[in-house]
């Protein structure tokens, strides 16, 4: 109904022939189902099991409101579960769960009255950074949508356009606002644009079990989660929690500001070559303020003592993946800059071989005042096998320097102002093979109510990265035009 | 120490933002190719030919954007909208 009270608009009542910017209403259905593995999950301070599988879908529809003006929404919602969030708390990992949790709907059936477990509950948690917890964190919702508006002028040289956009997840809520201008000269052979985004995002912060705890209960071992759970040394033995020797984090203040805004601004300049050649630069200019590290995200400091929690024998193995039953407790969350300024720059070059192959290539340098620089080269080469069959195959490499305040697993000085083991940002690099088939039909044969199909994507790539992780991501998409 | 850091990086960052500027000044120069007429330009009007990513590439650049520290430059976002890097 949305749909049809829009192309109403789309009717026009004039005598001259203008072609439209947009034919008639297009409705893209994308999907995707994406899974990861890895050793070095942020969450559990640089080690640990990064399974990951993601999966997501989007609509996004395009309606001519008129001969020059487009109305588009972008509606996502993507559904993740993670081995790694999932270790935010990993005290309930098995059969050996215990302890007072950050889980709120295991909550509910605590003792409400003093935060404290039932008596019956089990006395001693363990938990492993190489094992999923069942935790609430294990799995997530991430829900976003756009919408934009674009108004072409009667020469359709000028591009104006507008979207506000809004995301939500459990910890995390982002609005944004942004605008859009671009302008052609020279018979359409040339393009400059300019856009502007901002993005207000929050926390809803989410920590680590044992620190979120520790602040609960005002470092009290014998209160809340601690409460009848032994804190084992490094040799394995029990401490004495009214000793001094006793586990604490490092810095007991967290996320004093939730927001976490970015601003950029981005030029653009395309160009026609010749009659099968044309390029694209891009410039953006990315400003970010406010908590920019992840509060769920474990460090541990090689120059603190480490306590543990579950079995003391496993404590030697700590970092194999053999142990299945004790959990080091973090030092701190992961701490860094106020503010990241990037500076990505990029450019496409695009060229007709003949009537079977295209040549599409990519090039990105990237760089940023916390010491990550990158290049990114991706190349893809799109053959038509057949009327109405292209095949997309496409290899893609990059790579980074990690950033001034990474530091691997136990590494980190409790010296240091800014300190992360998330190896997203460390130094590595990585390839990418792809491979697409796309089914075009220009004259949307095939219909669906009143809709025509136009095109049937399927994409699967395999990514791997020198540090150990490896993704799998297979993606289809179908796109209707409507009648 | 992590002051004088900072403005080093400003600096670096500031020369690079130059060369990149005068980069774009440089490949604005070829406007002066020969111009490609409306009727001339079937290949460029290819769909392959687009010089943006595809639609049904945005996952896979959404996944790239939470692995990776670098994003952006590529016609689409560059950062916010999500706790990634």
């Amino acid at each position: 109904m949305v749909l049809s009270t829009f192309s109403s608009f789309s009717q026009t009542t004039g005598t001259t022939y203008k072609k439209r910017v947009l034919e008639s209403t297009e409705v893209d259905i994308l999907t995707s189902y994406y899974e990861q593995d890895g050793d070095n999950a942020a969450v559990t301070g640089g080690i640990g099991t990064e399974k990951l599988t993601d999966f997501a879908t989007s609509f996004v529809v395009s309606i001519p409101l008129n001969e020059d003006d487009v109305f588009s929404i972008d509606a996502t919602i993507s559904a993740y579960s993670s081995a790694s969030s999932s270790n935010l708390n990993p005290f309930d990992s098995g059969a050996s769960s215990g302890g007072d949790d950050d889980d709120e709907d295991e909550d509910e059936n605590e003792d409400k009255s003093n935060g404290k477990l039932n008596s019956n509950a089990v006395a001693s948690p363990t938990g492993s950074p190489w094992i999923e917890s069942s935790g609430a964190s294990k799995s997530d919702v991430w829900v976003s949508g756009t919408i934009g508006y674009s108004h072409s002028s009667e020469s359709r040289n000028t591009i104006v356009g507008a979207n506000i956009s809004f995301a939500t997840e459990y910890d995390y809520s982002s609005f944004g606002v942004g605008a859009n201008f671009a302008q052609l000269f020279n018979d359409k052979n040339t393009e400059v644009g300019i856009s502007m985004n901002a993005y207000f995002d929050t926390w809803h912060p989410e920590y680590p079990t044992e620190i979120h705890s520790y602040n609960e209960v005002n470092g009290d071992l014998n209160d809340g989660f601690f409460e009848e759970v032994d804190i084992l040394d490094q040799n394995g033995n029990v401490i004495d929690k009214n000793s001094n020797y006793v586990w604490s984090p490092f810095n007991t203040t967290l996320i004093q500001d939730e927001s976490r805004n970015t601003y950029s601004a981005s030029v653009s300049f395309s160009q026609i070559l010749n009659k099968k050649i044309q390029f694209s630069v891009f410039l953006d200019l990315v400003q970010q303020k406010g908590w920019l590290a992840n509060p769920m995200q474990r460090v541990y400091f090689g120059d603190r003592d480490n306590f543990y929690i579950g079995n003391g024998e496993s404590i030697p193995i700590y970092n194999s993946k053999d142990n299945k039953d004790v959990f080091q407790l973090a030092d701190d969350i992961e701490r860094l800059p106020d503010t990241r300024f990037k500076t990505p720059v990029g450019a496409r070059l695009n060229y007709y071989i003949n009537e079977i192959v295209v040549l599409r290539t990519y090039y990105r340098y990237y760089t940023d005042d916390w010491g990550v620089s990158s290049h990114t080269a991706n190349i893809e080469l799109p053959i038509k096998i057949a009327d109405k069959f292209t095949l997309y195959p496409s290899y893609r490499y990059y790579t980074q320097t990690a950033a001034d305040y990474f530091a691997p697993f136990e590494t980190h000085s409790s010296t240091e102002e800014f300190y992360t083991s998330d190896y997203d940002l460390s130094a590595f690099n990585s390839n990418q093979y792809g491979i697409g088939i796309t089914y075009t039909d220009i004259f949307t044969k095939a219909h669906i109510w009143l809709f025509g199909l136009k095109s049937v994507d399927f994409r699967y790539d395999y990514y791997q990265r020198n540090t150990g992780l490896t993704a799998g991501i297979a993606s289809a998409g179908v796109k209707f035009i409507m009648k | 120490m992590m002051k004088e850091k900072s403005t080093h990086h400003k600096t670096l960052i500031l020369r690079i933002m130059i060369k990149k500027i005068s980069f774009l000044i440089l490949i604005a120069s070829f406007t002066s190719c020969a111009t490609v007429r409306d009727y001339e330009k079937v290949y460029l009007n290819d769909s392959d030919m687009v010089l943006s990513d595809k639609k049904s590439n945005k996952f896979i650049t959404s996944f790239q954007v939470y692995r990776e520290a670098a994003a952006g430059a590529n016609g689409g976002k560059s950062g916010g909208g999500c706790g990634c890097n």
